[in-house]
């Protein structure tokens, strides 16, 4: 086929090809959206694995992620260091779980690692409240998003611990069937 | 029996479970984990729908087994410890890397894509399995050339896949709008959209195939038209049309030759052949889709909760615009308030009185609602019998149009009044109010249809009148037509108004809220009518291309205009697969009845199409196999005709086969369930059992603590603490013991 580009070697565009979800064409797409995002900062060759990373603020004004309420969580996330600043691996990497052709499980283990704000490993009452916060803008008081914390717990907690694991959320998430559709970022 | 083999496999592959799930603090990345690999025998990847062999996910099970032994021993040293090189990781890397060696390279690609591991990790985990593979196979150099063969074929393939796909994404239409769509207004009116491009595709192929194999020949031989055209035969379909390919009367039944050295081609085997090749291309994509959706959105009714979870965790992240945000926001905080509410009101029940008023107002409602459909059939029915005189009556030629309307008007108005029921109606869960309202339209339209359908082939078919199947095709045409045009009144004048009137009084009504369900069985309506009538009309596909084409860019502008996004949670996969059984059950298969029907019963016309002439549309074939088997290159199609396709035998024997297959795989799916429900049960023990021992320990430790502080009596007091400790022990140990026997009683239930 044509392979007209030169950002990347074909060994590295192979690489990406199998590492991700993603044909060339939308790996190109995607890296020309990085490029976009902080054209002095990020080179338009890539042969020699430059080290840059683009800061978060300049990741959360892109369209996509500019009005989500867990721009936040996801691009720490995904980030090397949990600050939010992503080289070009992060960035796609976290395109392609976002995207469609993502299986579940591995939807369902960035989602938990999302929501557990203090990345303990769990998914305790302190890290509800946040997340019930962020998603409803501060349109609940604060005993009824106690109570709707409790409810979860009583609901998902399958051990019974007083926090989520990942096995109880991967749990639940068997019973949404809409997840998957949901948990989706068009680029 | 193969059932209690299954069973017994996946009991001994679960024991493992407790001993895993166990230790004392996993971090987040050591356990990608067992239940959901279990799970995963369940829910495979939604992209390997040519994968059903359970060897395959018994084989994707271990890998994610021992997987997470490494990543539990990995991850126990040091959390950022990916890039150290420890003689211990060395270990576990080689262990990962020896099971992905033996894997064949899609699947060893298919298992690092799904690894929950960054793009480096996984970029090192490929060169290093990659650099042990070249290593291997240098010293096993007699790999058989066979499975280096299929090596370079899988490697082609997957190549030729690839850039396939990116032709795919290339051609998809309306990629960007769908975003803008989905961005606005969510999930779940997109899926409508996704519906409407999914039907789309049909007819495409449709109509490419009804054009290559039987238009494009029919143009070769034309004949003249001596009709006059005038502007009205695009809403009557009648007039200088009824000449022309548009209808079956048009057809030839000659065979088709150019020249003496042209190939023959016969029209009445081309006829025949198109229909069947088409609908079975539908049939199994129909199919494949209903299962693929059915697989992947299919829950266990007995966990159904009508829990608060989903709404936490299911955030949609496709929402992309400002104020689509904040209003989602919005109505998630009050979605969340009625929820708490609910739980509050769940407890109170209702007296005798109010379930038997409510039992009532379901009786009187179905009554009702059933009443509407028959009358409305029984109108449709009677203006049908009384169309043909009352068209010799009336000469005006638009009069034809009568009858379409008539049913555009039932098709509009009716769907409406169902809605009004909600009024008397309470129901506990919007699901049910949902799908009762759907099942109710549904058994509305398809008995329009229905009747329609035995009107045509029953009265029209055998008045004797000429070229019967061109006035059916018209018919249908017609019926298209109309509503194509009403849709479009209701989309730019209709909504357009009610959002005129929603401004003006800003407080009662707002902003109107797409009604998903309504347009989808519009569009289930308007396909079963195209695939009925391609065969009276083969240009149909052709027809609703360009309607379906039109429809979205009217939605598509009427929607951002005129609608607000949904405020209540609409559970957009399950409701895709209601609808897609929907378009199959009664729908496609109703079609493959009415053409069965007109086929194997019906004479065709003596002086038009392409089976002029024929007892029956069927004896073409029987002419065909009968030409065929005077040839001697020819025999096996006469041989499989007249054993496989032709015997009862074959039938009895393949449709036993299917049910004994049928069976055993809901006697294993039983299985499963009951596993499910065991498994269940074991995790809430375990995590009784851990809160127990948590608490024993504190309770130690504390006594330790009092046992040092103090002074000689220490000794005393630890032997009188001890034996109840002791007892204590023992009645854990014993409830431990107890628990564990009632779990393996189960099994035998």
């Amino acid at each position: 086929m044509g392979n007209k580009q030169t950002v990347f070697t074909h060994e590295q565009l192979e690489a990406y090809q199998d590492c991700t979800f993603f044909t060339r064409k939308e790996i190109m797409r995607l890296f020309y959206r990085y490029q976009d995002l902080a054209p002095q900062l990020v080179p338009l060759d890539y042969t020699s694995c430059p080290d840059v990373k683009v800061p978060y603020e300049l990741i959360g004004s892109m369209p996509e992620l500019k009005d989500n309420p867990f721009r936040q969580r996801i691009a720490q996330v995904f980030s090397d260091d949990g600050d939010g600043h992503m080289t070009l691996d992060n960035f796609l990497d976290m395109f392609s779980v976002m995207s469609e052709m993502a299986p579940r499980d591995l939807k369902a283990y960035y989602a938990f690692k999302i929501y557990d704000f203090n990345d303990d490993g769990y998914i305790c009452a302190w890290d509800l409240e946040q997340t019930v916060t962020k998603l409803t803008r501060g349109e609940l008081s604060a005993e009824e998003v106690s109570l709707v914390c409790e409810k979860v717990l009583g609901e998902a907690d399958g051990d019974h611990d007083g926090r989520l694991s990942l096995e109880d959320f991967q749990n639940m998430i068997l019973r949404a069937p809409d997840f998957l559709s949901t948990f989706h970022i068009r680029i | 029996m193969l059932s209690d083999d299954q069973l017994n496999e996946i009991i001994v592959e679960a024991e493992n479970v407790p001993s895993r799930v166990v230790p004392e603090k996993t971090p987040v990345n050591s356990s990608f984990s067992m239940v959901s690999s279990i799970s995963d025998i369940d829910v495979t990847d939604s992209q390997s729908f040519g994968n059903p062999d359970d060897k395959k996910s018994k084989q994707l099970l271990r890998f994610s087994t021992s997987l997470n032994e490494s990543f539990l021993q990995t991850l126990h040293r040091s959390p950022g410890s990916v890039g150290i090189d420890t003689s211990h990781e060395n270990i576990q890397g080689q262990k990962l890397i020896a099971s992905l060696i033996p894997m064949t390279s899609r699947d060893r690609i298919k298992a690092i894509r799904n690894q929950p591991r960054t793009m480096e990790e996984k970029r090192n985990l490929k060169k290093m399995v990659d650099k042990e593979k070249s290593k291997q196979s240098h010293r096993i150099l007699e790999l058989n050339c066979c499975a280096q063969c299929l090596n370079s074929i899988s490697r082609a393939y997957r190549r030729s896949k690839n850039s396939l796909s990116e032709l795919l994404t290339y051609i998809s239409l309306w990629q960007k709008t769908f975003k803008v769509i989905g961005g606005k207004f969510g999930t779940s009116v997109l899926s409508y959209f996704n519906f409407l491009r999914w039907l789309l595709k049909f007819n495409i192929f449709s109509f490419i195939v009804t054009f290559s194999f039987i238009i494009i020949p029919q143009f070769t031989v034309p004949e003249k038209n001596t009709l006059q055209f005038t502007g009205l035969e695009f809403f009557t379909g009648a007039g200088y049309f009824q000449d022309t390919v548009m209808y079956y009367g048009f057809y030839t039944n000659s065979t088709v030759q150019h020249g003496s050295s042209g190939a023959p081609y016969n029209m009445q085997l081309a006829y025949i052949f198109t229909t069947g090749a088409y609908l079975i291309v539908c049939f199994f994509s129909l199919l494949f889709s209903m299962a693929r959706n059915f697989r992947n959105n299919f829950i266990n009714p007995h966990i159904y909760s009508r829990g608060i979870t989903k709404l936490i965790f299911c955030w949609d992240f496709t929402i992309t615009h400002e104020r689509a945000v904040k209003l989602k926001q919005k109505n998630l905080s009050t979605e969340i308030r009625e929820n708490l509410s609910e739980i509050r009101q769940e407890n109170v029940k209702l007296t005798l009185n109010q379930q038997l008023i409510h039992v009532l107002a379901h009786l009187a409602a179905w009554v009702v609602s059933t009443g509407v459909a028959i009358a409305c059939c029984v109108a449709v029915y009677y203006l049908a019998e009384n169309n043909s005189e009352f068209l010799k009556n009336h000469q005006n030629p638009g009069a034809v149009l009568l009858l379409p309307f008539l049913v555009s008007c039932i098709n509009l108005a009716t769907p409406r009044l169902y809605s009004l029921f909600r009024l008397v109606e309470r129901y506990e869960t919007p699901r049910r109010e949902v799908y009762i309202l759907l099942i109710r339209n549904i058994f509305l339209k398809i008995s329009i249809i229905g009747i329609l359908c035995y009107y045509w082939l029953n009265i029209v078919a055998q008045a004797g009148e000429e070229c019967w199947e061109t006035l059916i095709g018209q018919e249908i045409y017609r019926l298209l037509l109309m509503d194509f045009v009403f849709s479009l009144a209701d989309s730019l004048l209709g909504e357009f108004l009610r959002r005129l009137i929603g401004m003006q009084f800003p407080t009662s009504l707002g902003l109107q809220e797409f009604d998903i369900a309504r347009n989808v069985l519009e569009l289930i309506y308007a396909q079963t009518l195209v695939w009925i009538g391609t065969f009276f009309c083969p240009l149909l596909p052709f027809i609703q291309m360009i309607t379906l084409f039109i429809m979205f860019y009217v939605k598509n502008i009427s929607l951002m205009m005129n609608f607000q996004p949904p405020s209540k949670a609409w559970r957009a996969s399950q409701m895709m697969t209601f609808f897609i059984f929907l378009l199959f059950f009664p729908s496609f298969t109703g079609v493959l009845c009415t053409l069965a029907i007109t086929i194997w019963r019906l004479k065709p016309s003596a002086d038009c199409g392409p089976f002029r002439g024929l007892p029956f549309f069927i004896h073409s074939i029987y002419s065909w196999i009968d030409t065929l088997s005077k040839r001697s290159g020819y025999l096996w199609v006469v041989w499989i005709y007249q054993n496989l396709i032709g015997s009862v035998h074959f039938f009895f024997i393949l449709t036993l086969i299917v049910l004994i297959i049928t069976y055993l795989y809901w006697q294993i799916t039983e299985g499963r369930k009951i596993m499910i429900r065991l498994l269940h049960e074991q995790i809430i023990n375990e995590g009784k059992d851990k809160m127990f021992l948590i608490e024993k320990l504190a309770k130690l430790q504390d006594m330790e603590k009092r046992a040092n502080t103090s002074s000689f009596s220490m000794e005393r007091r630890d032997v009188e603490q001890t034996s109840p400790l002791h007892v204590r022990e023992h009645n854990a140990a014993h409830d431990l013991r107890f628990r564990r026997s009632v779990q393996e009683e189960n099994p035998k239930v």
